[in-house]
């Protein structure tokens, strides 16, 4: 009976979820968050609304997978998709990194020309002017 | 061949850089320009300054005929390495050779890597401290670990390298390219090593005499070196299982 009586854990989760969906929602309309990194939060998001929902479906879950206390299934759910979430963000991490180094570099090299140009044409004001 | 490349549109020049990595070496650095000026009057001398916290860059702007990058940010030996590779690349240089800002690579023996570029036809030549073991009297630990590294690098790669860390290196323009493009952070000696034999690239070392550091502390102490040498063997296994690109 899902929209019958709700527990009050039930209600924390639908609070907790809406916060989740509806600040991802504002972050990405904000500009703050990208679209890219944004779906995986909404599914997180929509999870905890669903298992809040429908009480009966983590019962069905944990029963079926093995799992005799319930919420331990939930936080393994939710451990295992953190874990995904923080390797998704090493990843990034990393390519923002090698991108960075490439900048850096190639900044270095041209505040090396520019330097050297500069010389120059100081260089050839004078023999201008003499 | 015209060189007026991207970089550098000087007169006459050498067709060798020198690239010295430098991360806060203000008390080393003078004087190993100083020695490769002695040695080779003609090489020119690019200072790839690592974005030092002391004078470094300052001291290196003194000197005459030596070029500086400085960096807007600290990028590690193997990130101010490629920078260099980038420059020789641009400027169209044929080897770049590499000396530590440090002091410990001796600049006279620079002639030797160069004769068994020459001789071998190697991309890349490596001076090694281990190869004639005369300059170099080491614990029984470390010797075990070069030990280890040479079988690592015999098994895999089938190349015989006994001093796979070693960053006294003279490039070729197809080393030197290809690493312009593909140069690890962290441990780039040995992933250098591997990536050059994936490529078909042609690898050799020369014995050579180096110093040990005057100033300064060496990055590896005694507590560290076992997480140094995991750290570098699975750079290695790393790049070994990485394809060829």
């Amino acid at each position: 009976m899902p929209f019958g009586h709700f527990e009050k854990i039930q209600w924390l989760g639908i609070v907790f979820s809406l916060i989740i969906i509806l600040s991802v929602i504002f972050l990405v309309r904000e500009r703050l968050l990208k679209e890219k990194y944004s779906l995986i939060w909404l599914l997180i998001g929509l999870f905890v609304l669903v298992v809040s929902l429908f009480r009966g479906l983590l019962d069905a879950f944990s029963d079926f997978i093995g799992v005799y206390y319930p919420p331990s299934a939930f936080f393994s759910l939710l451990i295992a998709g953190a874990y995904l979430l923080l390797l998704n963000m090493s990843v990034s991490i990393s390519n923002l990194k090698a991108k960075n180094k490439a900048v850096a570099q190639e900044f270095g090299l041209l505040k090396l020309r520019l330097e050297e140009l500069e010389k120059e044409m100081v260089k050839s004001d004078k023999g201008n002017s003499q | 061949m015209q060189r007026t490349a991207e970089y550098g549109a000087s007169q006459e020049r050498s067709s060798t850089l020198a690239v010295i990595p430098a991360y806060n070496e203000q008390h080393n650095i003078m004087q190993v320009i100083q020695e490769i000026q002695a040695v080779s009057p003609t090489v020119d001398i690019l200072v790839v300054n690592d974005c030092s916290t002391d004078a470094t860059s300052m001291q290196v702007r003194g000197a005459a005929g030596v070029k500086v990058v400085d960096l807007p940010c600290n990028l590690g030996i193997g990130g101010a390495m490629q920078t260099g590779f980038k420059y020789a690349l641009a400027a169209e240089y044929d080897y770049v050779v590499q000396i530590d800002g440090d002091g410990q690579h001796v600049p006279r023996e620079v002639a030797k890597l160069k004769q068994a570029m020459r001789e071998s036809g190697c991309d890349m030549v490596i001076g090694s401290r281990f190869l004639d073991v005369e300059s170099f009297r080491t614990t029984w630990c470390r010797r075990m670990g070069i030990k280890f590294f040479y079988l690592m690098f015999r098994a895999l790669v089938h190349t015989r390298i006994t001093d796979s860390t070693s960053g006294f290196r003279l490039y070729n323009r197809k080393s030197l390219a290809l690493l312009a493009q593909y140069y690890s952070s962290d441990y780039p000696e040995p992933d250098a090593i591997v990536l050059l034999k994936k490529h078909g690239l042609k690898i050799c070392e020369v014995g050579v005499e180096m110093r040990a550091r005057e100033n300064g502390i060496s990055s590896i102490t005694p507590l560290k070196s076992p997480y140094y040498m995991s750290k570098v063997i699975l750079t290695i296994l790393v790049s070994c299982a990485r394809p060829r690109r």
